[in-house]
């Protein structure tokens, strides 16, 4: 394998960004190409959803890829030709690379009938600004989906006093965190006003603009307001043909290497083969794009999956590092649940999860915590 | 420029220390420190500042101009 002269990274993202960063971190000092879509340029994602809806809330920043020698494009690629290695973009004819890492992300999953006006989804920055503008006159919300977006938009919705439903088939967070975690929170996003509904069947969107749903053909719920928060789909369009993509995104390995030679991918718009879904979360991304940026130069890198994340549910931080599917109660407590202030850990044969549940610890000392030797065997 | 660090929003990802690691650094604890608290940073370092603005996950540094 000859060393590549020109790396194309596809998705001006965190995983993008990130890619493109350590690339140059690792001596690379060839051409680096990163094609993005979103006239913003880069940022990052999690405050959107909590800071980015507070009123008056500004734009938040910006991530740079200033200093690093990175030709940026900014009008999306449309089209990619693996064997004669072109991506084609919307500005430019073709860009050649001698590897590629695709890090392209996801789009929001919306709901809303073909022509159907007015359903909001939270994804990008111009989402988050639309969404603050029109919380400002709002009085009534509803939240379809009650994963951690739906509940921290719900927070959000709550924290400025407006009356906000949440509606999904699943109860809040169970799927994800298991049950003693989803329980308490939903009891916290309750106490503040977060009130929540079980719908019998798939939800479907009413009316043109969106001013409620429906399951069942009835149970009909009006709104000012409908923010769909029900998930995210990788963003492979433009992978059309290339066989790179199915239908669950950008299949990897455990070096982010995907089935073509040369070309890579991370963050939301890939999944690791051997485990068959998408994990969609910050510190996959950061992780992905580290690995796939090594890959790509023929060196060793860190694992594929960085078992972290958090989430905020009205005020409360949750961060988690260490492996889902917290089903049973944690094995112990230090601290109070009811004041929001505890560390939680659960001891199982798939390795040691640590929970700070509402209570502010660096993130550095939790993964040494879940590293740490297991003191109840 | 100068930088606002937010510590209360700080929840110590630790990313603007691996962008701006003269300005920013984590004690074995995970507690960040801001090595220019209320100084001017060097215009050779702006860059890297930004970029480590940018890079936090929870919003909590600012630009001040």
């Amino acid at each position: 394998m000859s060393s590549p002269e020109s790396i194309v990274v596809v998705g001006e993202s965190l995983a993008g960004t990130t890619a493109a960063r350590e690339l140059r971190a690792r001596g690379f000092t060839g051409r680096i190409t990163l094609i993005g879509n979103d006239a913003d340029g880069a940022y990052a994602r999690p405050p959107l959803s909590k800071e980015a809806l507070r009123p008056g809330a500004g734009d938040t920043s910006t991530i740079s890829v200033d200093g690093l020698d990175v030709e940026v494009d900014r009008s999306g690629a449309v089209g990619l030709d693996t064997t004669a290695r072109l991506v084609r973009t919307a500005a430019r004819a073709e860009v050649s690379y001698d590897r590629l890492i695709i890090a392209t992300g996801a789009s929001a999953r919306r709901l809303a009938q073909r022509g159907q006006s007015g359903e909001l989804v939270l994804r990008t920055r111009g989402d988050a600004s639309h969404l603050a503008d029109r919380l400002d006159t709002a009085s009534r919300v509803i939240v379809v989906g009650a994963g951690f977006l739906g509940m921290e938009v719900a927070s959000a919705c709550a924290a400025r006093g407006l009356e906000v439903v949440v509606v999904d088939v699943e109860p809040p967070l169970t799927r994800v965190l298991g049950p003693f975690l989803a329980d308490r929170l939903a009891g916290l996003a309750a106490s503040s006003g977060v009130r929540f509904i079980t719908a019998s069947g798939p939800v479907g969107l009413v009316g043109d603009p969106v001013r409620g749903v429906c399951w069942n053909g009835q149970d009909v719920l009006r709104a000012d307001l409908v923010v769909t928060c029900a998930g995210d789909i990788p963003c492979t369009d433009w992978l059309a043909g290339t066989g790179l993509a199915d239908g669950t995104g950008v299949g990897i390995d455990d070096r982010c290497a995907t089935t073509v030679p040369d070309v890579f991918a991370a963050g939301d718009v890939s999944y690791l083969r051997s485990l068959g879904r998408r994990t969609p979360y910050w510190s996959n991304a950061i992780a992905q794009g580290k690995l796939a940026a090594a890959s790509a130069l023929g060196q060793a890198g860190d694992c594929a999956t960085d078992d972290y994340f958090w989430t905020e549910v009205c005020g409360v931080p949750i961060k988690v590092m260490g492996p889902l599917g917290l089903e049973a109660a944690p094995d112990s407590v230090d601290g109070s649940l009811e004041g929001y202030d505890a560390l939680l850990t659960w001891e199982r044969s798939a390795g040691r999860t640590v929970v700070a549940f509402g209570r502010k610890l660096p993130v550095g000392r939790l993964r040494t915590m879940a590293q740490g030797e297991s003191v109840s065997g | 420029m100068k930088i606002n660090v937010d510590y209360d929003r700080c929840e110590g990802h630790g990313l603007c220390a691996e962008q701006a690691p003269h300005l920013f650094s984590l004690d074995d604890d995970g507690e960040l420190t801001y090595h220019l608290e209320g100084q001017s940073v060097p215009e050779e370092q702006a860059t890297k500042a930004r970029a480590a603005i940018g890079s936090c996950p929870v919003a909590a540094l600012r630009e001040l101009t």
